[in-house]
Protein backbone atom coordinates (compact mmCIF):
# COMPACT_ATOMS: atom_id res chain seq x y z
CA UNK A 1 0.00 0.00 0.00
CA UNK A 2 1.74 3.03 -0.85
CA UNK A 3 1.08 6.37 1.16
CA UNK A 4 -1.41 8.76 0.15
CA UNK A 5 -1.37 12.34 -0.98
CA UNK A 6 -0.07 14.50 1.94
CA UNK A 7 -3.30 17.19 1.17
CA UNK A 8 -6.24 14.04 0.85
CA UNK A 9 -5.10 12.86 4.66
CA UNK A 10 -4.88 16.05 6.54
CA UNK A 11 -7.44 18.31 4.73
CA UNK A 12 -10.27 16.81 5.99
CA UNK A 13 -9.13 17.18 9.54
CA UNK A 14 -8.58 20.62 8.61
CA UNK A 15 -4.94 20.27 8.62
CA UNK A 16 -2.67 21.72 5.68
CA UNK A 17 0.06 20.03 4.39
CA UNK A 18 3.68 21.58 5.71
CA UNK A 19 6.57 21.31 3.62
CA UNK A 20 8.98 21.57 6.53
CA UNK A 21 7.02 18.79 8.10
CA UNK A 22 6.50 16.42 4.76
CA UNK A 23 10.04 16.79 4.44
CA UNK A 24 10.88 14.45 7.37
CA UNK A 25 8.06 11.93 6.74
CA UNK A 26 10.05 10.82 3.98
CA UNK A 27 12.41 9.49 7.19
CA UNK A 28 9.43 7.84 8.92
CA UNK A 29 9.40 4.01 9.17
CA UNK A 30 5.81 3.51 8.14
CA UNK A 31 5.96 -0.43 8.41
CA UNK A 32 6.94 -0.16 12.15
CA UNK A 33 4.13 2.41 12.66
CA UNK A 34 1.36 -0.51 10.60
CA UNK A 35 2.98 -3.41 13.24
CA UNK A 36 1.75 -1.25 16.23
CA UNK A 37 -1.24 -0.32 14.60
CA UNK A 38 -2.26 -3.92 14.59
CA UNK A 39 -1.47 -3.88 18.44
CA UNK A 40 -4.35 -3.02 20.97
CA UNK A 41 -3.83 0.07 23.07
CA UNK A 42 -2.70 -2.46 26.10
CA UNK A 43 -0.16 -3.86 23.76
CA UNK A 44 0.81 -0.16 22.90
CA UNK A 45 1.30 0.88 26.25
CA UNK A 46 3.15 -2.75 27.45
CA UNK A 47 5.93 -1.98 24.73
CA UNK A 48 6.15 1.37 25.93
CA UNK A 49 6.96 0.44 29.55
CA UNK A 50 9.58 -2.04 27.88
CA UNK A 51 11.17 0.83 26.03
CA UNK A 52 11.18 2.36 29.19
CA UNK A 53 12.58 -0.39 31.02
CA UNK A 54 15.88 -0.85 28.36
CA UNK A 55 16.33 3.13 28.16
CA UNK A 56 16.34 2.59 32.14
CA UNK A 57 19.16 0.04 31.87
CA UNK A 58 21.52 1.31 29.07
CA UNK A 59 21.21 4.71 31.08
CA UNK A 60 22.43 2.52 34.55
CA UNK A 61 25.08 0.74 32.02
CA UNK A 62 26.41 3.62 30.44
CA UNK A 63 26.81 5.23 34.19
CA UNK A 64 28.59 2.41 35.46
CA UNK A 65 31.15 2.15 32.43
CA UNK A 66 31.80 5.74 33.05
CA UNK A 67 32.39 4.82 36.84
CA UNK A 68 34.80 2.25 36.00
CA UNK A 69 37.26 4.61 34.19
CA UNK B 1 11.31 5.64 36.24
CA UNK B 2 7.86 7.37 35.10
CA UNK B 3 5.30 4.10 36.14
CA UNK B 4 2.84 5.17 33.75
CA UNK B 5 -0.06 3.04 35.00
CA UNK B 6 -0.23 4.36 38.57
CA UNK B 7 -0.46 8.03 37.56
CA UNK B 8 -3.19 7.25 35.51
CA UNK B 9 -4.92 4.92 38.24
CA UNK B 10 -4.30 8.11 40.57
CA UNK B 11 -6.43 10.69 38.51
CA UNK B 12 -9.28 7.72 37.58
CA UNK B 13 -9.61 6.45 41.00
CA UNK B 14 -10.00 9.68 42.11
CA UNK B 15 -12.69 10.89 39.63
CA UNK B 16 -10.56 13.75 38.04
CA UNK B 17 -11.36 15.41 35.09
CA UNK B 18 -8.68 14.97 32.37
CA UNK B 19 -7.41 14.02 28.95
CA UNK B 20 -3.94 12.24 28.03
CA UNK B 21 -2.29 14.37 26.14
CA UNK B 22 1.16 14.77 24.82
CA UNK B 23 3.92 11.88 23.98
CA UNK B 24 1.69 9.07 25.84
CA UNK B 25 -1.60 10.25 23.62
CA UNK B 26 1.14 9.88 20.87
CA UNK B 27 1.89 5.97 22.06
CA UNK B 28 -2.01 5.09 22.51
CA UNK B 29 -2.44 6.47 18.15
CA UNK B 30 0.56 3.95 17.61
CA UNK B 31 3.80 5.73 17.95
CA UNK B 32 6.49 3.81 18.95
CA UNK B 33 8.78 6.72 20.56
CA UNK B 34 9.85 6.37 24.25
CA UNK B 35 8.26 9.02 26.79
CA UNK B 36 8.98 9.96 29.78
CA UNK B 37 6.43 11.39 31.61
CA UNK B 38 2.76 11.85 31.40
CA UNK B 39 0.51 14.81 29.84
CA UNK B 40 -2.53 15.95 30.77
CA UNK B 41 -5.05 18.94 30.72
CA UNK B 42 -7.11 19.05 33.68
CA UNK B 43 -10.24 20.69 33.90
CA UNK B 44 -9.83 24.26 35.69
CA UNK B 45 -13.33 24.03 38.03
CA UNK B 46 -13.34 24.09 41.91
CA UNK B 47 -13.98 20.59 43.07
CA UNK B 48 -11.98 18.87 40.23
CA UNK B 49 -8.92 21.02 41.42
CA UNK B 50 -9.59 19.56 44.57
CA UNK B 51 -9.78 16.18 43.50
CA UNK B 52 -7.12 16.88 41.58
CA UNK B 53 -5.08 18.09 44.49
CA UNK B 54 -5.84 15.43 47.02
CA UNK B 55 -5.28 12.47 44.57
CA UNK B 56 -1.69 13.55 44.10
CA UNK B 57 -0.85 14.44 47.70
CA UNK B 58 -0.09 10.85 48.39
CA UNK B 59 2.38 10.69 45.33
CA UNK B 60 4.53 14.05 47.15
CA UNK B 61 4.04 16.16 44.19
CA UNK B 62 7.09 18.70 43.70
CA UNK B 63 8.05 21.25 41.11
CA UNK B 64 10.82 19.12 38.56
CA UNK B 65 13.67 20.90 38.47
CA UNK B 66 13.19 23.22 41.03
CA UNK B 67 15.79 22.70 43.86
CA UNK B 68 14.48 21.03 46.75
CA UNK B 69 13.53 22.87 49.99
CA UNK B 70 11.24 24.96 48.46
CA UNK B 71 7.73 25.72 50.03
CA UNK B 72 5.26 24.42 47.47
CA UNK B 73 2.29 22.58 47.96
CA UNK B 74 0.15 21.16 45.36
CA UNK B 75 -3.11 22.19 47.00
CA UNK B 76 -6.26 23.60 45.35
CA UNK B 77 -5.39 26.93 46.03
CA UNK B 78 -1.72 26.39 44.06
CA UNK B 79 -3.80 24.76 41.30
CA UNK B 80 -6.89 28.10 41.14
CA UNK B 81 -3.33 30.44 40.69
CA UNK B 82 -1.15 28.51 38.36
CA UNK B 83 -2.19 26.89 35.13
CA UNK B 84 0.44 24.40 33.88
CA UNK B 85 2.89 22.65 36.56
CA UNK B 86 5.60 20.19 35.69
CA UNK B 87 5.88 17.98 38.21
CA UNK B 88 8.25 15.36 39.58
CA UNK B 89 6.20 12.84 42.05
CA UNK B 90 6.92 9.47 43.11
CA UNK B 91 5.54 7.77 40.26
CA UNK B 92 7.33 9.99 37.69
CA UNK B 93 7.03 13.02 35.68
CA UNK B 94 3.80 14.43 35.57
CA UNK B 95 2.77 17.39 33.21
CA UNK B 96 -0.47 19.38 34.72
CA UNK B 97 -1.75 21.30 31.81
CA UNK B 98 -4.56 24.19 32.20
CA UNK B 99 -4.28 24.99 28.48
CA UNK B 100 -2.71 23.77 25.34
CA UNK B 101 -0.90 26.20 22.53
CA UNK B 102 -3.27 25.54 19.66
CA UNK B 103 -6.43 23.46 21.28
CA UNK B 104 -7.15 25.33 24.49
CA UNK B 105 -8.52 23.86 27.82
CA UNK B 106 -9.84 20.70 29.26
CA UNK B 107 -13.59 21.84 28.01
CA UNK B 108 -12.52 22.93 24.69
CA UNK B 109 -11.07 19.79 23.68
CA UNK B 110 -13.29 17.72 25.17
CA UNK B 111 -15.27 16.87 21.89
CA UNK B 112 -12.12 16.34 19.97
CA UNK B 113 -11.24 13.17 22.33
CA UNK B 114 -11.93 9.49 22.31
CA UNK B 115 -12.66 7.63 25.01
CA UNK B 116 -10.07 4.18 25.46
CA UNK B 117 -8.89 1.93 27.97
CA UNK B 118 -5.88 2.48 29.27
CA UNK B 119 -3.80 0.77 32.28
CA UNK B 120 -7.74 -0.95 32.70
CA UNK B 121 -9.15 2.21 33.40
CA UNK B 122 -11.59 4.58 31.16
CA UNK B 123 -9.69 7.54 30.36
CA UNK B 124 -10.17 9.94 27.59
CA UNK B 125 -7.34 10.67 24.69
CA UNK B 126 -6.80 13.79 22.70
CA UNK B 127 -7.69 12.48 19.12
CA UNK B 128 -5.18 12.06 16.59
CA UNK B 129 -5.99 14.99 14.75
CA UNK B 130 -5.78 17.22 17.23
CA UNK B 131 -2.75 15.93 18.72
CA UNK B 132 -1.62 16.44 15.09
CA UNK B 133 -2.69 20.54 15.86
CA UNK B 134 -1.27 20.87 18.83
CA UNK B 135 1.96 19.14 18.47
CA UNK B 136 2.18 21.36 15.38
CA UNK B 137 0.71 24.50 17.11
CA UNK B 138 3.52 24.27 19.66
CA UNK B 139 6.07 24.97 17.30
CA UNK B 140 9.18 23.31 18.77
CA UNK B 141 11.62 21.79 16.79
CA UNK B 142 12.01 18.57 18.80
CA UNK B 143 8.45 17.63 17.75
CA UNK B 144 9.08 18.05 13.98
CA UNK B 145 9.72 14.04 13.26
CA UNK B 146 6.67 13.43 15.79
CA UNK B 147 4.43 15.41 14.25
CA UNK B 148 5.58 13.53 11.01
CA UNK B 149 5.09 10.46 12.33
CA UNK B 150 1.82 11.38 13.80
CA UNK B 151 0.67 12.58 10.20
CA UNK B 152 1.89 9.25 8.66
CA UNK B 153 -0.13 7.42 11.36
CA UNK B 154 -3.12 9.51 10.59
CA UNK B 155 -2.82 8.31 7.06
CA UNK B 156 -2.13 4.94 8.06
CA UNK B 157 -5.40 4.16 10.05
CA UNK B 158 -7.60 6.85 8.10
CA UNK B 159 -8.60 4.32 5.07
CA UNK B 160 -9.41 6.40 1.72
CA UNK B 161 -12.56 5.36 0.46
CA UNK B 162 -13.32 1.44 -0.76
CA UNK B 163 -9.73 0.27 0.56
CA UNK B 164 -10.08 -1.87 3.64
CA UNK B 165 -7.98 -1.07 6.70
CA UNK B 166 -10.26 -3.68 9.23
CA UNK B 167 -6.36 -5.44 10.34
CA UNK B 168 -5.57 -2.26 12.61
CA UNK B 169 -6.58 -1.01 15.18
CA UNK B 170 -6.88 2.90 15.29
CA UNK B 171 -8.10 4.43 18.54
CA UNK B 172 -11.72 5.67 17.25
CA UNK B 173 -14.17 7.24 18.83
CA UNK B 174 -15.35 10.83 19.50
CA UNK B 175 -17.65 12.82 21.99
CA UNK B 176 -19.61 10.34 24.04
CA UNK B 177 -17.40 7.34 22.63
Amino acid sequence: MSPRDSAEVLRPFGLEPDPVIEHYKRDVDRTRLRQNLQRTVAERMALLEELQRLHEEARRAGAALRQSR
Amino acid sequence: MTDFGRLIGTLTDAGVDFLVVGGLAANVHGSGRLTSDVDVVYARGAENLKRLAAALAPLHPYLRGAPPGLPFTLDQRTLSTGLNFTLVTDAGDLDLLGDIAGGGGYDALLSHSVSIELFGRPVRCLDLPTLIQVKRAAGRAKDLEVVAELEVLLDESSPPPGEDRAARRPVEGGEGA
